[in-house]
């Protein structure tokens, strides 16, 4: 049987902690090196169900397609972006008149008939990427200065299927 | 405040106060604990993915996905050491070329109705790097359609073109 001494006589209960701190170390080490230090990533969401089956066959658009093309270089760099048949020119620029345009043919951010408008983006095969991300945000809306918040202008992103090198232009 | 005494031998005995430092330690579990996402393993560090302000992290979790890392080869520098994108981080850890990546689109797409999860509520998230060619991610994507996928995002940084 354990004896038990009285309080007042200044005894100190002493707990080993050795063991404790050998874990808390262990799992401190092992977040410190499984931390992955990564920056914020967000995604575009398009809805692309495969060609020749239309997800409503008795649905006819109400709008034709707005149509933003992105030409490139040989090099995959942007040669010109097209609203329509207008050129927009190149860079950050050609992206914010894009940006502009939308908000024309729109009129009002956020209107329900904004919901059955379509942009069907033809980008060229050799393009890099980014550049039809740029376009696809550029439709998608804008971020509001003041509030930070996303204002949206056109959701439905189509893409013109992909012309193979030499297969014509 | 280190207390000290003298044990029955005669030698000096030094208690330090563990209190203060436990504290703090479980203070940093915490704080890593927290931070530590174990979920983003499927996405992979050698893509470098296009920027754009209107890509912000979404609000709703995605309940079934595939991610799909196109990308390339890079060194230190971070320059492409091969021309060609490849499929990384995708079955079995090899990489795999993007355009014959169709058989393990559809093993995939099985694997998801195996497990009662219909392929058309499944989002292919394409990882793709900002210097891969348009027409390889279209393709891809025209794959994951064949497969019977439907729903894609397709992942940017958030933030300021450089």
């Amino acid at each position: 049987m354990a004896r038990r001494r009285v309080q007042s006589k200044g005894e100190k209960l002493e707990t080993n902690m050795s063991a404790m701190i050998d874990i808390v170390f262990q799992l401190l080490i092992f977040f410190m090196i499984t931390l992955q230090i990564s920056e914020p990533e967000g995604d575009f969401n398009i809805n692309m169900p495969a060609q020749g089956k239309p997800t409503n066959p008795e649905d006819v658009p109400p709008f034709p397609d707005i149509k933003v093309k992105l030409q490139a270089n040989p090099d995959g760099t942007l040669a010109g972006l097209f609203f329509g048949s207008r050129n927009l020119g190149i860079g950050p620029a050609a992206f914010e008149q894009l940006n502009i345009e939308i908000l024309k043919v729109i009129g009002r951010p956020g209107d329900p008939i904004t919901k059955e408008m379509s942009v069907e983006i033809d980008a060229d095969y050799n393009l890099h990427f980014s550049n039809v991300i740029n376009a696809v945000g550029a439709c998608t809306g804008r971020v509001d200065k003041r509030s930070g918040n996303i204002v949206k202008y056109i959701e439905k992103i189509k893409f013109k299927p992909p012309t193979p090198p030499g297969g014509g232009a | 405040m280190a207390k000290r005494d003298r044990t029955s031998s005669g030698a000096p005995d030094c208690e330090v106060d563990m209190t203060p430092m436990i504290d703090i330690v479980f203070q940093l579990i915490a704080f890593f604990a927290v931070i530590t996402n174990f979920e983003e393993t499927q996405a992979d560090e050698r893509v470098k993915l296009p920027r754009d302000t209107l890509a912000k992290p979404p609000e709703v979790k995605v309940e079934h996905q595939l991610v799909l890392n196109v990308g390339f080869f890079r060194d230190m520098e971070g320059e492409k050491t091969d021309a060609q994108p490849w499929l990384f981080n995708f079955v079995d850890g090899e990489p795999v070329l993007p355009l014959s990546a169709g058989r393990q689109l559809t093993r995939e797409a099985n694997l998801f109705s195996a497990k009662g999860v219909d392929v058309k509520e499944v989002t292919v998230k394409v990882r793709a790097d900002a210097e891969v060619q348009t027409g390889i991610v279209q393709e891809l994507i025209k794959l994951c359609q064949d497969a019977g996928f439907e729903t894609f995002a397709m992942s940017a940084m958030s933030g300021q073109e450089e």
